[in-house]
């Protein structure tokens, strides 16, 4: 590694990269000092400019190639045109601030530190499509970032960046906070919408689409609240030289939420694309406790996590991710050591999917349930050599569109993944079972794995 | 029989429809909280999505949500108890039964996991004597394991009643903690700072704020090694 960080990177000169989220500003939340610092003037020339259209606006976030921050990783651009002509529906923009896929804690940074540019970029979002209201739905557990959000929000108010006639213009929008109550399944964009109406949150088919039928049946499109802090940014240095900041396939900047067994965890915003060596050994100090690399899960619960030997040349973005299988999901690495024991790991996995499972479908509902009672079997040194590939199999039966909504294949991924690549492990554990079981043939020649080798 | 049998075991439920705890002339809003309450419809097209405020404040006022409480909440509304029932039942983050003063939510999911979060949690439920999801007989602490509250970084650590957050927990950090909540002092917000703010702004970039702290890894317990 040379000094001015790795050439392979696709995040490029990583080293001298300004932060643009999170930019080093004393009090930067506080409407004053963030309209001094060029806060609003986006907006501002958005509203005063007869020139700008709506649609260019959309076209501008398009050609920045900005792919949703919130786990699933879609073309936010993209995602707007989906937005149906104006009609005489109100339109609705769900800004998702639920963050709880375990291992995130990014989008609370920029709650707590730049809450007024995620305003802006809710209100440059409302102005390209044509948006009358923003639901902001922000998770239960964030009480103290919600009083914060609502007193700047109050600010934003009286100085007449949002409401009625916004900055003496005809575009007129309002923001609203909703408050969660501690549902993960709730960051589900079908389930947010559900929620907002007062409802259990059970997600709902798609089709119909948010765009076509969301919050109320009205038109609704839905952003993460880090997705939509990018936009003010996006209008400022234009599309295109945007797109040229970090890995090709998703550029941008990127709030890397590092936990786990590494020196110094926390929030850093560099380019998308960085080294995960990068990150583990350079950015964050290395491992924190002496022991090597074990794993890493980099990118929320819902990725497969990968295994040391993999991560060479690794980046995070999905085009290099995926070829290990895994993906960027929210960009929040956790980094496990050699003292990880991944049976129990993958037990708390299974053990938050089943807490978490909405219950809708049967498939989820039943499995999640079957595959925790399964691996604290095996943890607890009570399992079969024949449940590994019964975990497997149950994973096969949960996957793949067979529920409403994709909270299956988010604890089916990691769960499967894990077994695969850490079965030895799993394996240890069987075969000091007090229960060891030679081949069983009422389960199939798959399970054809004797206990007792 | 292996006490991991595929099987569930059959639990006692709670009772499900238990005497009433709060009486019709309790059941009312003040006029503070109408006027609140009417601001809420106004933000939303349908009346019933305000539910989840109206039970927010609900508990905020009653302690906790028995089942009269959540008719008087959806009635406010017209909605059917069935409705705000569902809902009630679905959030975590409702009490559908009596609590402690302090309900103690300490994270245990995988990042806290790995972090010693649930050396934390057995810590605690030997220093007060319950188990995760009991109160102790005094009626001060309730302890509860809780899923990722969403600050990994800061592993391992707990949230206190649906409010402030607590930081790098240790033992010592705890024995400190419950002291300071018998004598009824809450600990205020902390703000947890960006390691890249350490060059650049000399640590913590808000002057509003009184505790902060920076996100660390705990050094790994001792019977662990």
């Amino acid at each position: 590694m040379d000094a001015n960080g790795s050439p392979q990177s696709p995040a490029g000169d990583w080293r001298s990269y300004e932060r643009m989220l999170l930019p080093p500003i004393q009090d930067l939340h506080k409407l004053d000092v963030y309209t001094k610092h060029g806060g609003y003037d986006r907006l501002r020339r958005v509203l005063e400019d007869d020139d700008v259209a709506p649609d260019d606006i959309t076209n501008e976030v398009k050609a920045s190639g900005l792919t949703g921050r919130g786990g699933a990783g879609f073309p936010t651009g993209v995602k707007w045109t989906f937005m149906p002509e104006p009609d005489d529906r109100p339109r609705f923009l769900g800004v998702n601030g639920d963050e709880s896929e375990p291992g995130t804690f990014k989008d609370r940074q920029v709650m707590e530190y730049n809450p007024h540019l995620m305003f802006e970029g809710i209100l440059l979002a409302g102005y390209a499509m044509h948006i009358d209201t923003a639901y902001v739905y922000t998770r239960g557990e964030y009480t103290d970032w919600i009083a914060l959000m609502a007193e700047q929000l109050e600010n934003a108010y009286e100085a007449g960046y949002v409401g009625e006639n916004i900055l003496g213009s005809d575009f007129s929008m309002d923001i609203v906070l909703h408050k969660g109550a501690g549902a993960y399944i709730c960051g589900e964009e079908t389930s947010l919408m559900e929620s907002l109406e007062g409802k259990r949150g059970y997600p709902r088919y798609k089709p119909p689409f948010p765009a076509q039928k969301g919050i109320f049946s009205c038109p609704t499109t839905i952003n993460n609240v880090e997705t939509l802090a990018h936009v003010p940014l996006i209008v400022q240095e234009g599309g295109d030289a945007y797109s040229t900041i970090g890995a090709e396939d998703m550029p941008g900047a990127a709030l890397y939420g590092m936990s786990g067994h590494v020196k110094q965890p926390g929030v850093y915003e560099y380019p998308t694309g960085m080294l995960l060596s990068d990150l583990i050994y350079d950015v964050c100090g290395g491992m924190a406790r002496g022991e090597d690399l074990k794993a890493v899960v980099p990118g929320g619960s819902s990725v497969p996590p990968i295994r040391a030997d993999q991560i060479d040349g690794l980046s995070m973005n999905d085009e290099s991710l995926g070829e290990v299988g895994s993906r960027t999901g929210t960009f929040c690495p956790l980094v496990l050591d050699e003292e990880t024991d991944m049976v129990s790991f993958t037990r708390r996995v299974a053990h938050f999917y089943q807490d978490e499972t909405c219950g809708q479908c049967t498939p989820c509902r039943e499995g999640t349930g079957w595959l925790e009672n399964i691996l604290a079997r095996i943890d607890e040194g009570e399992g079969r050599m024949r449940d590994i590939d019964l975990i497997l199999e149950l994973c096969d039966n949960m996957d793949g569109g067979r529920t409403i909504c994709a909270f299956a294949d988010g604890a089916v991924g990691p769960i499967r993944a894990a077994v695969k690549r850490f079965r030895d492990e799993f394996e240890a554990k069987c075969e000091a079972s007090v229960y060891p079981v030679s081949t069983d043939v009422s389960a199939g020649p798959d399970s054809a794995v004797a206990a007792t080798e | 029989m292996s006490s991991f049998d595929i099987q569930r075991p059959i639990v006692e439920l709670p009772d499900q429809n238990p005497d009433p705890e709060f009486s019709d002339e309790e059941l009312v809003w003040t006029d503070a909280e109408e006027e609140k309450i009417e601001a809420w419809k106004e933000q939303y097209p349908e009346d019933q999505a305000a539910i989840m405020k109206v039970l927010w404040l609900a508990q905020e006022k009653f302690g906790y949500l028995p089942p009269e409480v959540i008719k008087f909440c959806g009635e406010t509304l017209d909605m059917s108890f069935s409705q705000a029932y569902g809902v009630a039942t679905f959030y975590h983050q409702y009490y559908k039964e009596e609590k402690g003063t302090y309900v103690l939510d300490v994270c245990t999911c995988f990042s806290c996991q790995v972090c010693g979060g649930y050396d934390i949690l057995h810590y605690l439920e030997e220093k007060l004597g319950v188990h995760a999801g009991e109160t102790t007989d005094d009626g001060m602490f309730t302890v509860q394991e809780a899923e990722c509250l969403g600050s990994c970084g800061s592993a391992p650590m707990m949230e206190i009643t649906n409010g402030v957050y607590v930081h790098n927990l240790t033992p010592e950090k705890i024995d400190d903690l419950i002291e300071s909540l018998r004598a009824g002092e809450v600990p205020s917000f902390t703000s947890m700072t960006l390691p890249q703010d350490e060059e650049e702004l000399g640590g913590n970039r808000r002057t509003d704020v009184e505790s902060t702290e920076a996100y660390q890894t705990q050094p790994r317990a001792e019977h662990m090694d």
